[in-house]
């Protein structure tokens, strides 16, 4: 199976992947912004109705363009409207998804993979998706440690990260870039459905066994990793699509967080309040 | 009799004619306000009369339409920043953020870039020396997330104080505080600022506690509608009409 050039892409795409989201999801789930990726995702739909209304046979780019212009969308209806963030996230979320429907189903020709963007798919990920992968890896690790500081500030209030002399407005700009392609290159291996998934469970396993952000980032790099690669591994075997499978890896590993929590507990070792 | 402050000495803070204007709405419509060195200010005002939009100007979180702002006998305030120590009005941390308290204190110590990788000693002496200054040293490995309200606000205090700043500002700092708490936390302020020979500028809606520990009290209800010594401002007609009849220091007031 390891010999399949599929697979080994796939195996690689996650390895990237899967740390990838789950260091961001430290960041994410803290700053209450996993809706926030559920809707840059969800908006991709319309991005893949559009590449394939163009006739085209990959439509990454649209894709891509599409997360950017929802991530854009919401920052500056934020900005421009009364409504909360959660109205507008919503409004969003449904709207490209109705959107993106009405266009695949107004296709002449129904494309056949529309199931695998919407759920993950080993054989789309090709060599674009994993050298894709490993540059935001790659990127997005040097940079969380170089300004590590900054962003647990920013986490914990913007107006206090202010005061200590972090740029916020530009912070937070190059994390909303970051995450948007983040997901919009996950959504090949997990689905536009799937993909907020392998933001939120990896750092959640890593809080219930963590006692502070160090064990938590740790933590969070491992379950990632773990969950993406041995989920896709089972994928291919139990003949299932591999975005539900590394989700279902992922749910494993919360369970046995909770297990070994409560272990410790009973055994009275000091274990997070 | 009463003596204007500007005459005790240098003016840390200063507003000349400051106005803000938010959604059409002008918050604050000409604000003078003078901070000399060493003392402890309160910035008084019900909920509405732009208490938080003067010190998001003083912070440079917001322009003001018109007037200036000088900080330490300048208008870059992000040249005086470094100078300033700002604790929040209330840190709404999520539960999910691991952050522990010494890690928060290291995002602040000067050398702690690399925390994250290996710990350092002289770093965690600091935090450490910190957090016994303030009295909450048992709290080191304790989530940030995980606090009580008057915790939190000791951390903070410790956190505003690590660069040793000059000026210290402090947003309604015991709104999630039960009252004994309050009662300690401003006697921890009033003994810092002493030891320290800082500068306070306290922002309260509530009075009685404010009255106790500040030495120049300021009334704002979009310009400034009166100032001077706690039991001066206390009994000025303007205060009572800004605040509603009845004005007691004795009483813990609640304005929503």
């Amino acid at each position: 199976m390891l010999n399949e050039p599929f697979m080994q892409r796939a195996l690689l795409a996650a390895l990237f992947l899967g740390p990838l989201c789950a260091l961001l999801g430290v960041f994410v789930t803290a700053r209450r912004m996993a809706f926030f990726s559920d809707t840059i995702s969800h908006g991709a739909l319309t991005g893949v109705a559009l590449g394939f209304w163009f006739g085209m046979a990959d439509p990454t780019l649209p894709l891509i363009v599409f997360s950017l212009l929802i991530a854009g969308a919401i920052v500056w209806l934020r900005e421009r409207t009364e409504l909360v963030t959660d109205t507008i996230m919503a409004l969003l979320l449904s709207g490209s998804v109705a959107v993106g429907m009405i266009i695949l189903s107004l296709l002449k020709r129904r494309p056949g993979d529309i199931h695998g963007f919407l759920f993950g798919d080993i054989l789309a990920i090709g060599r674009q998706e994993v050298w894709l992968g490993a540059a935001l890896f790659a990127g997005v690790g040097v940079g969380i440690f170089l300004w590590l500081n900054d962003l647990s500030l920013i986490t914990v209030q913007e107006e206090m990260a202010h005061v200590c002399g972090v740029p916020v407005l530009r912070m937070n700009f190059i994390f909303v870039i970051v995450l948007t392609l983040a997901v919009a290159v996950t959504i090949r291996m997990l689905g536009i459905i799937l993909v907020t998934s392998l933001i939120v469970i990896p750092p959640a396993t890593a809080r219930s066994l963590s006692r502070n952000l160090r064990q938590q980032i740790i933590l969070s790099l491992a379950v990632g990793l773990i969950g993406a690669v041995s989920g896709m591994l089972l994928s291919y075997p139990l003949n299932v699509p591999c975005g539900p499978m590394i989700v279902v890896t992922c749910i494993a590993l919360f369970i046995l967080s909770l297990v070994i929590r409560a272990f410790r507990r009973n055994l009275r070792i000091p274990s997070p309040a | 009799m009463h003596h204007c402050p500007e005459h005790q000495g240098p003016s840390v803070v200063e507003t000349r004619n400051l106005r803000v204007s938010l959604g059409g709405r002008e918050v604050l419509q000409g604000v003078n306000f003078t901070v000399p060195k060493g003392q402890v200010v309160a910035l008084i005002g019900p909920n509405g009369s732009g208490k938080t939009t003067l010190l998001r100007c003083l912070l440079g979180l917001q322009k003001p339409s018109a007037g200036e702002v000088w900080l330490f006998g300048q208008t870059d305030i992000s040249a005086a920043l470094p100078r300033i120590g700002y604790v929040p009005q209330r840190l709404d941390v999520e539960r999910s953020f691991a952050l522990s308290v010494r890690e928060f204190l290291a995002l602040r110590t000067a050398g702690a870039r690399n925390w994250f990788f290996h710990s350092n000693k002289t770093n965690d002496q600091i935090i450490g020396a910190s957090l016994t200054e303030i009295g909450v040293v048992e709290l080191l490995d304790r989530p940030l997330a995980h606090l009580s309200g008057g915790q939190l606000q000791r951390v903070l205090i410790a956190f505003s104080l690590l660069r040793n700043p000059e000026l210290l500002l402090l947003d309604e700092p015991t709104a999630g505080v039960d009252t004994p708490g309050e009662q300690t936390f401003y006697d921890l302020i009033a003994d810092v600022q002493r030891r320290l020979k800082l500068t306070v500028v306290l922002v309260s809606h509530d009075l009685s506690m404010v009255f106790r520990h500040a030495s120049w009290v300021y009334a704002l209800n979009g310009v400034i509608c009166c100032e001077g010594h706690p039991e001066h401002v206390m009994n000025a007609e303007s205060l009572k009409q800004a605040y509603g009849i009845h004005v007691s220091p004795y009483h813990h007031h609640h304005h929503h």
